[in-house]
């Protein structure tokens, strides 16, 4: 019936918009979901769902807003169903922060940590005598862009260095406390 | 050469004595990119990187020296015929710095283990909130950014830069603290 179909485009527009799945192209949606209806009438359908979506997507709604929202979209000419409404709803109530951090992961350009391993060595043969029995800890991060391959990152790092990181690390968690 | 001969001869000083002290092992890296900015700052014009090849250059022949224990009129004969094209105030630098410190410098042993690991030398951090983008008028995402200083074996010095969500941020900072227990245990 109209509430499960409503549904299924809901999900395929997700699809396509947010997780980034081309195969489900608006032929495919049309066949599966409205066979019956002409090209122009699913397109237009299709807009007017994936502009109420965007628009609560991109707010990143919370309920109250949510509901005002499309409270107001039932009453507007041309608008949709209360039916239609509660459809849109639950929608965004199951898929809101997978979209948003759809959304997020959209913006975020630059290299990111991806991974981090590492492991203490006991420096064994050294430059220098008096390393001999350092303990040392090499970390490797991967480091990744959208769309580029990962660069990894080796480090060495002593007793000295790593309490150097922690200090500045435990700055960081200090100023989060404004968040 | 000709690009050595730009660099003013105190400016020229110092960076030996970094590539010294490099090779002691008392600094993890030779900063050519400050050093750089600074010799800019007083009129000259050079670039990191060729600053960055005079700094390898003279980095290679002074470990040689160090490793084949040459006395500085040595050092000057192994620099062959460079020693014409280089400056007097150069060779005077060289010489100065080889008389002083030539004989304290340890011989490396086995530098190529080490080949593709690099030294932490310091960290920037910033605390951002993205606010919008062009998909999402409420992002309101927060997110740590870090510039880590990193000194190759060479010594040259290089930023790497990359952000962390928070909970990525919490990790991290995790596996610090437990390195930190690990080392104190060994």
């Amino acid at each position: 019936e109209g509430s499960k179909l409503l549904s299924g485009l809901l999900s395929g527009i997700a699809q396509t918009t947010y997780y980034g799945n081309a195969d489900i192209t608006e032929e495919l949606l049309r066949g599966q979901l409205y066979p019956e209806a002409a090209p122009e009438e699913f397109r237009a359908l299709r807009a007017k769902m994936g502009g109420l979506l965007q628009s609560i997507a991109s707010a990143d709604m919370d309920l109250n807003q949510l509901e005002a929202f499309l409270t107001a979209q039932t009453k507007k000419q041309g608008g949709i169903t209360s039916d239609q409404a509660a459809v849109i709803a639950k929608f965004w109530k199951n898929h809101r922060v997978k979209i948003h951090e759809s959304l997020i992961s959209q913006s975020r350009w630059d290299n990111v940590l991806k991974n981090m391993n590492w492991r203490v060595d006991l420096k064994s043969q050294s430059r220098h005598v008096d390393q001999i029995n350092t303990p040392v800890a090499i970390v490797e991060m991967e480091l990744g862009r959208n769309g580029k391959e990962s660069e990894f990152l080796c480090l060495e790092f002593d007793e000295a260095k790593v309490s150097q990181m922690l200090k500045k690390l435990s700055e960081i968690e200090e100023s989060m406390t404004v968040l | 050469a000709d690009k050595i001969s730009l660099i003013p001869q105190d400016f020229f000083a110092e960076l030996c004595e970094q590539i010294i002290q490099h090779l002691n092992h008392k600094i993890p890296g030779i900063n050519t990119a400050e050093l750089c900015q600074r010799i800019q700052t007083s009129g000259i014009e050079i670039n990191a990187g060729d600053l960055a090849k005079i700094a390898n250059i003279f980095s290679f022949l002074f470990s040689t020296a160090a490793r084949n224990n040459l006395s500085t009129e040595e050092l000057v004969i192994t620099l062959g015929n460079a020693v014409s094209t280089l400056p007097k105030h150069a060779l005077q630098v060289i010489r100065h710095v080889w008389n002083e410190q030539g004989k304290s410098i340890s011989v490396s042993e086995d530098a190529r283990n080490r080949a593709s690991v690099g030294q932490f030398v310091d960290m920037k951090w910033k605390l951002g909130v993205a606010m919008s983008s062009d998909t999402c008028r409420s992002l309101r995402f927060p997110y740590v950014a870090v510039t880590l200083s990193v000194a190759d074996p060479s010594g040259q010095v290089t930023d790497k830069s990359f952000e962390m969500s928070i909970p990525q941020f919490k990790n991290f900072f995790r596996q610090f603290k437990e390195m930190a227990a690990v080392l104190e245990t060994v």
